[in-house]
């Protein structure tokens, strides 16, 4: 029942996204013009997609730790789904924010260190996962594995929230708070941005839960 | 204007289609697990 109440909210965001908040409207410094800024609507997709991911990171790197403290195979597969989710959801606010790019900035790719620095991220995780397929034994696996885990979560705040401030970047600042200045979002805006991220936590715990359970099945399968 | 609901349009299409999969894999591995649990009774 849950799930259809998620796909009708999702389908609801979606379009709301596209009909019922309005167009923002920036200022154009060499025109001096006001201009309209359609591509911005990709923030209603990007953002809660990069918050997915920073969540999921987070929540393996707590389960990692509870594996080093008592190792059993749930914590372990909880570990392991959750850094696949935030991976996953890494990798659609990159490619989102390089359809974006492409649209401003004129090229997909621009070694902005926002890019760059999610990039190095998507990098150090596909090294978690190297790590995991590398060990058959199980026990050793969950061990390495959560180290490797809580050191890669060390870098997600400096990757995520310190390079992209420290270094010029030609990424948008904070637009979410409410502002009488141009190219910030208005009320009807920010219901559509908190549904969006309502919905895409939604996906994540039931998308956490398929993979765990997914994981499990499996297990017992192959012991049969 | 147009070109809106055209990205309107295909962004719902991708979601459907992902949600339908998504439904579908859930029913089998529910199927599983419960096949699982009553193996292992």
């Amino acid at each position: 029942m849950l799930k259809w109440l998620l796909g009708v909210w999702m389908t609801a965001t979606i379009v709301m996204a596209f009909v019922y908040a309005p167009e923002m409207i920036r200022p154009n410094y060499a025109t001096g013009e006001d201009e309209a800024w359609p591509s911005f609507r990709i923030v209603f997709f990007h953002v809660p997609a990069a918050w997915i991911s920073v969540l999921g990171f987070a929540v393996s790197m707590v389960a990692s730790v509870a594996v080093l403290r008592r190792r059993t195979r749930r914590r372990d597969d909880l570990a392991m789904a959750s850094a696949q989710l935030g991976f996953l959801f890494c990798a659609l606010a990159l490619i989102s924010g390089m359809i974006w790019a492409r649209n401003d900035w004129g090229a997909f790719w621009n070694w902005d260190p926002r890019q760059t620095s999610v990039m190095i991220l998507l990098l150090i995780y596909a090294g978690y996962f190297a790590l995991r397929s590398s060990i058959d034994e199980p026990d050793r696996r969950a061990r390495l594995a959560a180290v490797f885990s809580i050191v890669a979560f060390v870098t997600v705040p400096f990757l995520v929230f310190v390079v992209p401030r420290i270094m010029f970047s030609l990424h948008p600042s904070p637009i979410i708070e409410a502002g009488p200045e141009k190219g910030s979002m208005d009320a009807k805006m920010r219901v559509v941005f908190y549904m969006a991220l309502a919905g895409f936590t939604a996906l994540y715990v039931w998308l956490l839960r398929l993979r765990m359970h997914l994981e499990a099945s499996t297990r017992v399968l192959r012991a049969s | 204007m147009n070109d809106l609901y055209v990205v309107l349009i295909t962004v719902v299409v991708i979601w459907l289609g992902v949600f339908v999969y998504l439904v579908s894999l859930d029913r089998k591995v529910s199927r599983l697990s419960r096949g699982g649990k009553r193996d292992a009774s």
